[in-house]
């Protein structure tokens, strides 16, 4: 018997002749084989059929999810008729096909979907020299909180009385020390209200790096602003009382300057409309108003800008100057550099030198509701 | 009991109405009525209607009361389809005459977090036209998007599960249905054939699978958490706990609106048979599990956020604790976990009556706490140089009024559905019973749960 091995006696060469059979059918070759020379045993009475039953009834389950065999009831604990229980019913074989199937087509749609859509070219870091990003330098050594620009900027963008995309902050640190801070929208170069849009409305415009909104496509769903963590953003409660008075569109056609219809979100633009006109270029209306020479609006990446130059200029003049940016924190890498010294984590807002209140500015966010109200308000004294 | 009485009693619900019925019509009608009056007063003057603001130099918050029911729903709806896919997946027999109502409940609160959504936003007319187009590259930033489509992927699969299971017994019931609803019958059986029940009962538990593996990892652990655990601005938002935090608001809120609809089911159909007392009883069981992870999660964000906390985190922490709102919603759990917990360690004690009330009392604690985590959160922003800016927000009479709505959606939802198809399932699962296990193993020889049929080769 030696060179033979247990197949070849059921029949030399048996093996070689199930094998391709038994692989068709799509099932374990072993637990085949095994069977048959099983078979063949208890024919010869060496097993019992009881044995043979038990001896490959959880193969048998694993490999078909049942084993319908007479004596199946013999002994099984698990019972699995009872139980619908598809994973327990399924071959090993077919449980990793399907796990290994779902990993891949996972693993597959990431790849096809980033392939397809990718980042949006806007968001996409151009290569070669630094882009032009517009921004500002902000010296608050200079800054008196006027006011003056709060006012300039809603001349000229026509925003209701709620909205302060220039707001001076006013604010006293532990120390006493009173200082003003005008704040803009800081423009990010990884503004998390980019990140979050549902619907691509707001976003980074590659030619100048300004963060717009597309006042055609936003829903006003306020995540911007909720995730903003300067606080720049003011919807558009109701329809506001004052008309556009400003070309609106920008170089692309696109609804993304001065104030946003009803329900849309609008913050501080640095005056697109502005940016797209060869004699405009370069300038923004808050810091061409600036009476006090604190506002200083062009390239930041740009040596030879308006900002940069004052801000190498007052180095010079000073030979140390302290600057810093905004909740950097965050990871938002914003492009607003205040000169000046940081305000402490614990200062908080005060009324300022001209209070924003005297400016006929509304306190409150809260809109004026210009329809009628309705009856059972006016009836129960409300509002 | 025997199957029959149980078939004749379930079948109760589907009889001619009583006037008490109409009254509740009336009543659901009238304030979905209300609703959207006040809600075409909001479309027609903006959102200046509701108490909102701009955050930071306006000192209000941008996200109220809509999206914090909203979330309140969505976790209901999602809690209703984990408690129902748990009773296929896990065996959970005690649940099982509550599972359809689960079901039913996804549906209608999954209604009501989408019109949540429309109602939130400022320009509702534009979801669609601007949601659609930006959909493939946004779906891989905003994890506002992400919520849309795990949303209607629950809706889809909910919606599915229920239809599969439904079917058989329509078609089991066929003549003792109200003839008046035939048509829809006849659509809801379209194509239907006895011999589907076998793999009908797979495509369900794979459906069930799903949404159990899904529930933590995306969904109410997941993306919704995700819109507020994400930004690091919001120091009472921002943070890992947020997902588990949810999950246990979500069965809680779930547990206890099921236990509040069965209860009406049982009162009004006297179904002591139907839904029996064990199901209460682990209802309530399940519902103390629950509200102890919720206030387990509450003391980790109080304690990290007392003992030494970045500045931030310090400010919210004490807001929060400063809240005579926030202690009216935490005690009450509280409350309900002593006395569920009590009940079960002393059966005596046990009262459908007042586990309900427990129940609902949970289900309104949660609410207020989800808004108040939506406000509070807007209310502390990180940057601190806002802080004491004046403002507040409270909920307009626009926004209460879609309360209302919601709440007359969801009894308007169940009036009806409770007229057109049995409200607790009529065929048992495995009712393989009738068809002998033969048969059953039979198929389970030539399918493989991937239906490849393997026999035939």
């Amino acid at each position: 018997m030696t060179g033979l091995n247990k197949w070849d006696m059921i029949r030399p060469g048996w093996e070689q002749d199930a094998e391709p059979l038994l692989a068709a059918g799509g099932h374990d070759p072993v637990l085949g084989k095994e069977a048959a020379w099983d078979a063949l045993r208890l024919v010869r009475g060496e097993i019992s059929e009881e044995e043979f039953y038990q001896k490959h009834h959880q193969a048998y389950l694993n490999e078909f999810g049942a084993d319908m065999r007479p004596a199946v009831s013999v002994g099984d604990a698990a019972a699995p008729l009872d139980e619908p229980n598809y994973l327990s019913g399924m071959s090993r074989r077919a449980a990793l096909k399907l796990l290994g199937a779902g990993v891949a087509g996972l693993f597959f749609t990431s790849w096809w979907a980033r392939q397809t859509f990718g980042a949006s070219p806007e968001e996409k870091p151009p290569a070669g020299p630094l882009p032009v990003q517009m921004g500002m330098v902000v010296d608050l050594e200079n800054c008196d909180g006027c006011l003056v620009c709060m006012a300039a900027c809603r001349g000229h963008n026509g925003t209701p009385a709620w909205t302060h995309w220039m707001y001076v902050i006013a604010f006293e640190d532990e120390n006493g020390r009173v200082n003003t801070l005008p704040r803009t929208c800081q423009h990010c170069s990884n503004a998390p209200c980019v990140k979050v849009c549902p619907v691509g409305a707001r976003f980074k415009r590659k030619k100048d790096g300004l963060v717009l909104s597309n006042f055609d496509i936003c829903i006003g769903c306020r995540y911007c602003q909720v995730s903003c963590p300067y606080g720049v953003n003011y919807f558009q409660w109701a329809e506001p009382e004052t008309q556009v008075h400003i070309e609106s569109r920008d170089y692309r056609g696109r609804w993304v300057a001065g104030r946003p219809p009803k329900g849309v979100m609008g913050k501080c633009t640095f005056c697109p409309e502005r940016q797209d006109e060869e004699e405009t270029k370069g300038t923004a209306v808050c810091a061409l108003s600036c009476p006090h020479n604190a506002l200083h609006f062009g390239d930041m990446n740009d040596p030879n800008s308006s900002p940069r130059r004052y801000l190498e200029q007052k180095k010079q003049e000073k030979g140390y100057i302290s600057t810093f940016r905004l909740l950097e924190e965050y990871g938002t890498r914003p492009n607003v550099l205040f000169i000046g010294q940081r305000p402490s984590p614990r200062a908080r807002p005060v009324e300022g030198p001209v209070p924003i209140k005297n400016m006929g500015f509304m306190e409150s966010g809260r809109a004026v509701i210009k329809g009628e109200h309705p009856w059972f308000l006016s009836a129960f004294g409300g509002q | 009991m025997d199957e029959q009485t149980r078939t004749r009693h379930i079948l109760k619900t589907l009889g001619r109405p009583t006037p008490k019925y109409f009254i509740f019509l009336l009543l659901g009608g009238a304030g979905l009525l209300w609703f959207l009056y006040a809600w075409s007063y909001q479309l027609q003057y903006g959102m200046a209607v509701t108490g909102l603001g701009d955050w930071g130099a306006g000192g209000g918050v941008p996200w109220g009361i809509y999206i914090g029911s909203f979330i309140w729903w969505v976790g209901i709806a999602h809690g209703g389809i984990i408690i129902s896919a748990s009773v296929r997946l896990f065996k959970l027999e005690a649940f099982k005459p509550v599972a359809r109502m689960a079901e039913l409940l996804t549906i209608a609160a999954l209604s009501v977090a989408g019109l949540y959504i429309i109602l939130h936003v400022g320009r509702p007319d534009r979801i669609v036209t601007s949601i659609i187009p930006a959909f493939p590259w946004r779906i891989h930033f905003s994890p506002l998007v992400w919520d849309v489509t795990v949303i209607t992927l629950y809706f889809v699969m909910t919606g599915t599960y229920l239809l599969l299971t439904v079917r058989r017994d329509i078609h089991f019931l066929q003549k003792k249905l109200p003839a008046v609803f035939a048509p829809l019958y006849r659509l809801l059986l379209m194509g239907y054939h006895p011999s589907e029940d076998k793999k009908v009962e797979r495509m369900v538990w794979w459906l069930a699978l799903g949404i159990i593996l899904m529930a933590p990892l995306l969904l109410h652990g997941g993306v919704i958490p995700w819109l507020f655990a994400l930004l690091p601005s919001m120091p009472g938002w921002y943070g890992a706990i947020q997902g588990p935090q949810f999950l246990s608001i979500a069965l809680t809120s779930a547990l206890g609106a099921v236990l509040l609809i069965a209860y009406i089911f049982r009162r009004a159909y006297g179904w002591k048979d139907v839904l029996p007392d064990s199901a209460f009883r682990s209802l309530g069981s399940a519902l103390a599990l629950f509200a102890l992870f919720f206030l387990w999660l509450q003391l980790q964000q109080i304690i990290t956020g007392v003992f030494a906390p970045p500045l931030g985190v310090e400010e919210s922490t004490a807001a929060k604790l400063h809240q005579p709102l926030y202690w009216a919603a935490i005690i009450p759990v509280g409350l309900v976990l002593l006395y569920l917990g009590a009940q079960w360690a002393i059966r005596s004690i046990f009262s459908i009556t007042r586990t309900v009330v427990a129940g609902v009392v949970a289900v309104l604690a949660v609410f207020l706490e989800k808004v108040l985590f939506v406000v509070e959160g807007l209310m502390e922003p990180g940057f601190k140089l806002y802080q004491g800016v004046p403002g507040s927000y409270w909920p307009s009479w626009v926004e209460l009024s879609s309360v209302v709505g919601a709440f007359s959606f969801v009894l308007v939802f169940f009036l009806v559905v409770a007229k057109v198809m049995p409200i607790v399932e009529v065929v048992e699962e495995e009712a393989g019973a009738s068809d002998g296990h033969r048969e059953m193993a039979e198929l389970r020889l030539r399918t493989t749960p991937l239906g490849l049929r393997r026999a035939e080769k």
